[in-house]
């Protein structure tokens, strides 16, 4: 795996997306490379939690592919898509309001048959977020926002992912909690998940990204490594240019 | 009479046992589909009916039978989700429910035609023997009941609490799209819970039978009435809640007939809907926090663009209709012409009401019941001319339907249809108990036949005139009501009331206002129809008129008044013209809503 340019693991190529005869996505291609973080920038309305949607089978294309690891997913069913190895942390973290912390977690284990295994890493994810302990048995909608953060992001972790998919990960969230769950993401990938993230807040994404990409109004207007993209004068006017970062 | 008390109780509680094994059921699949399902009671029915035969004519043990029927049952459960309920998954919000309320009709239908509408004994093959406990009895049944329920309501904490397919269900039911992207299969769900849903619901018909030792199909409407009042009164969703609100309900139909009589025993289910609904619409139970599990916004109606009739065309077809008396058509094709005209005017004052302003009434009968009696009444005691007393049920029906359901003008979607059906259910309920004005059970007969100015309107001819007239100046009142800006504020509070708020419309008053009109115009209908068939009580106008109208409503296009005249045309006169037995029209209108809400749900015209 020290290849220079490592394998793409899911690509999105030349996808074009409608609602009703409104179309949201133009010849849209993404590419996440093996083990990178990559982030999708854009702001209001550019497309980019249907692009979260496409990947996992939630809205269907009406043209282009999407492939996971070499194969299609562009006929496989939500369930199907999760089965095969992508979790998501959905926007504003859905957590199933009246079930238990510890259920919301182990529902994330919901495609796994290995019982024990699923029990072990219950406790690696109480390591993890070592704050969820103590609130294992109350009603998940009781905890606070950068709570439930937590445990959707425990809770995409149980299935033992390839990759992640996370919706605006630090949306609504206190300046404290966004510093944690950008660690939590490095962190995560670190152990070798790739991430793909929708942001909004394009300098504190940009800070872990490998790559990115700036969408607007469904297309894709620059992409490139982070890096250079934090540089660009052009992300710069359009997503930096005021201090509304964090 | 302390003793009876505690008989009352008993009774009260088992009845109420019976309940809850139908609104768990439909809790369950409101939870995950957010679906009332209307057939509910029909599977209830089938469950009777699949003991009676396995009692009756098979002979087998009291637990075989058991078994029977909650695998039948299950089973037409799951036929009913796969093949009606999941093609529709995608459609707009008012489908399913429309959907069920069609397989209702035809599962209902399909028991009588096999089993014919006579009630049958359903022995219990339990000894008739009571024991003494305090003061009252209770006998090996009420035990069996009691057990049966406690057993139901234990293995399904059990099933939902500790096994994945139960996480599966609260998952879901919690949050539809985030249980996919764990990797449920919410159609397996779906699936699960109808199964579970029409078991127990087939298991309750089964118990009730036993329990008063006689089946008929007049069973269904009732069990799903009595089923969706638990449920909402527990709280739409909330499972623990249906059996509270079950056992609630036993108890005040108990009580309510120990004091009253037994004629009043629904109408205290109904009032404590009403009053649920009113003041606590998220039932007993709801926590404040918790949102209407409605969708705020009307999506509830399939939107098209309505299929534009020249002027011409209609007055040609006006013309065609107004000089058909002078051809040589028999009595026959100018008596089912008046029954569509009848119709019509019912279904202009629905589509107004449903499809207008978005308020999908399942009680529009109540509006001719009291447009009937009014009219009757005022003729035959106050010796009124006929034609002033039709307009008198008219004014009637404006005012009273429009009172009756102005304390549900806050609800929303699937409630309203909760609430006008309990109201049509409560007029009809008060009609028969309120003898003193309505001479009750035995109605009221010898009705003056219609008359206008001092003649007497008797030949068929005349008749038909008269009602085509009537009709045709509703339509033309409405058309030019929809036309006004009065018209476009009615659809505006339809496709969001919240924005319609926002621009400072009054949803109270607008909806008192379509009322009124629609009121009117049943009312109308209702009068014309009491002088007609000289003979009314409490059952004239039932249900089955309320649910045809719907029918029709949605067969034309919701809101389309050209679309409900060629609605009522069509359903009332194709069955003629094919001959269909009196028997197979309600199985065939129930075929034609569940074909429409498939293929066609804006309807033959387009919704407006």
């Amino acid at each position: 795996m020290t290849t220079s340019a490592p394998e793409p693991l899911l690509t999105l190529s030349d996808v074009n997306t409608f609602y009703g005869q409104a179309q949201v996505h133009f010849d849209l291609s993404i590419t996440v490379a093996r083990g990178h973080i990559v982030c999708l920038l854009g702001g209001n309305a550019s497309g980019k939690s249907t692009t979260m949607k496409i990947i996992l089978g939630l809205v269907k294309p009406r043209s282009g592919d999407v492939t996971f690891d070499g194969a299609s997913l562009i006929d496989l069913t939500t369930p199907q898509i999760v089965r095969r190895g992508i979790a998501s942390v959905p926007e504003a973290r859905r957590l199933f309001a009246d079930m238990s912390v510890r259920e919301n977690i182990l529902m994330g284990a919901f495609v796994r048959n290995d019982r024990d295994a699923v029990a072990q890493d219950l406790d690696k994810m109480l390591t993890l977020f070592p704050k969820l302990g103590q609130r294992l048995s109350q009603r998940a909608g009781s905890l606070s926002g950068g709570e439930q953060q937590m445990v959707a992001m425990a809770r995409a972790l149980m299935s033992r992912p390839r990759m992640i998919v996370m919706d605006e990960p630090t949306m609504g969230l206190s300046p404290l909690y966004v510093d944690r769950v950008l660690e939590l993401i490095r962190t995560i990938n670190q152990e070798g998940v790739s991430v793909f993230m929708v942001e909004q807040n394009a300098s504190l994404a940009l800070e872990i990204a490998h790559e990115a990409y700036v969408l607007q109004t469904g297309k894709i207007v620059l992409s490139g490594p982070a890096r250079a993209l934090k540089d660009d004068p052009r992300v710069r006017d359009a997503y930096l240019g005021g201090s509304e970062a964090a | 009479m302390m003793s009876s008390w505690l008989d009352y109780t008993i009774n009260g509680l088992i009845v109420g046992n019976v309940y809850a094994l139908v609104a768990v059921g439909l809790a369950l699949i409101f939870g995950v589909s957010r679906l009332i399902n209307f057939a509910q009671g029909s599977i209830y029915l089938v469950g009777a009916y699949i003991g009676w035969v396995a009692v009756v004519q098979l002979h087998t043990p009291l637990p075989l039978t058991i078994i029977i029927v909650a695998a039948a049952s299950a089973l037409v459960g799951l036929i009913i989700e796969r093949f009606g309920l999941r093609p529709l998954q995608n459609s707009v919000r008012i489908a399913p429910l429309l959907a069920t309320i069609g397989i209702s009709f035809v599962l209902d239908q399909l028991v009588m035609l096999t089993f014919s509408p006579n009630p049958r004994a359903l022995p219990s093959q339990l000894p008739d023997v009571r024991f003494q406990v305090g003061g009252g009895t209770i006998g090996p049944l009420d035990l069996l009941i009691a057990g049966v329920g406690l057993t139901s309501a234990l293995l399904l904490f059990v099933f939902l609490r500790y096994s994945k397919l139960g996480w599966a269900i609260r998952a879901t039911a919690q949050d539809r799209d985030a249980a996919m992207q764990m990797g449920v299969d919410v159609n397996r769900v779906n699936q699960a819970v109808f199964g579970i849903a029409a078991a127990l619901g087939g298991v309750s018909g089964l118990l009730v039978g036993m329990y008063y030792n006689q089946i008929d199909t007049a069973m269904s409407l009732q069990a799903t009435l009595k089923g969706v009042v638990a449920e909402v009164v527990g709280g739409a969703g909330n499972v623990p809640g249906a059996v509270i609100g079950s056992l609630l309900l036993g108890l005040v139909e108990s009580y309510g007939v120990a004091v009253f009589g037994t004629s009043y025993r629904n109408l205290f289910a109904f009032l404590l809907l009403v009053v649920v609904l009113v003041l606590r619409p998220n039932g007993l139970f709801a926590s404040a926090r918790q949102a209407p599990p409605e969708p705020l916004t009307g999506t509830f109606i399939a939107p098209s663009r309505p299929v534009r009739i020249p002027r011409w065309a209609l007055l040609v077809a006006a013309a065609i209709f107004a000089i058909l008396p002078f051809f040589p058509v028999s009595f026959y094709v100018l008596q089912t012409l008046i029954n569509a005209w009848l119709l019509g005017m019912l279904a202009l004052s629905l589509t107004l009401v449903a499809g207008t302003i978005g308020q999908v009434s399942l009680g529009h009968a109540a509006l001719l019941a009291i447009g009937a009696y009014t009219s009757a009444l005022l003729s035959l005691t106050f010796a009124i001319p006929v034609g002033l007393a039709i307009i008198g049920g008219g004014l009637m029906s404006a005012a009273l339907g429009t009172a009756l359901i102005s304390p549900s003008f806050r609800l929303r979607g699937h409630y309203v249809s909760i609430a006008t059906l309990a109201i049509g259910e409560i007029v009809s309920l008060v009609i028969l108990n309120w003898e003193s004005v309505t001479r009750g059970p035995i109605g009221i007969s010898g009705i003056p036949p219609l008359s206008l100015f001092g003649y007497e309107l008797v030949s068929p001819t005349s008749i038909y005139w008269f009602s085509f007239i009537v009709m045709v100046v509703l339509a033309l009142l409405q058309a030019r009501l929809l036309g006004s800006h009065l018209g476009r504020s009615f659809r505006a509070i339809r496709d969001d009331d919240i924005a319609a708020r926002a621009y400072g419309l009054s949803l109270n008053r607008y909806k008192s206002l379509a009322f009124i009109f629609g009121g009117f115009a049943a009312g109308i209908s209702g009068g014309i129809a009491a002088h007609l068939y000289s003979y009314i009580n409490h059952e004239t106008f039932n249900t089955q008129q309320s649910i045809l109208a719907l029918t029709v409503v949605i067969l034309g296009g919701l809101g389309n008044v050209v679309g409900a005249i060629v609605g009522a045309v069509a359903l009332v006169g194709l069955p003629e013209v094919f001959r269909i037995a009196a028997e197979y029209r309600i199985l065939i209108y129930g075929i034609v809503l569940l074909l429409l809400v498939r293929f066609r749900p804006q309807g033959l015209l387009g919704t407006m």
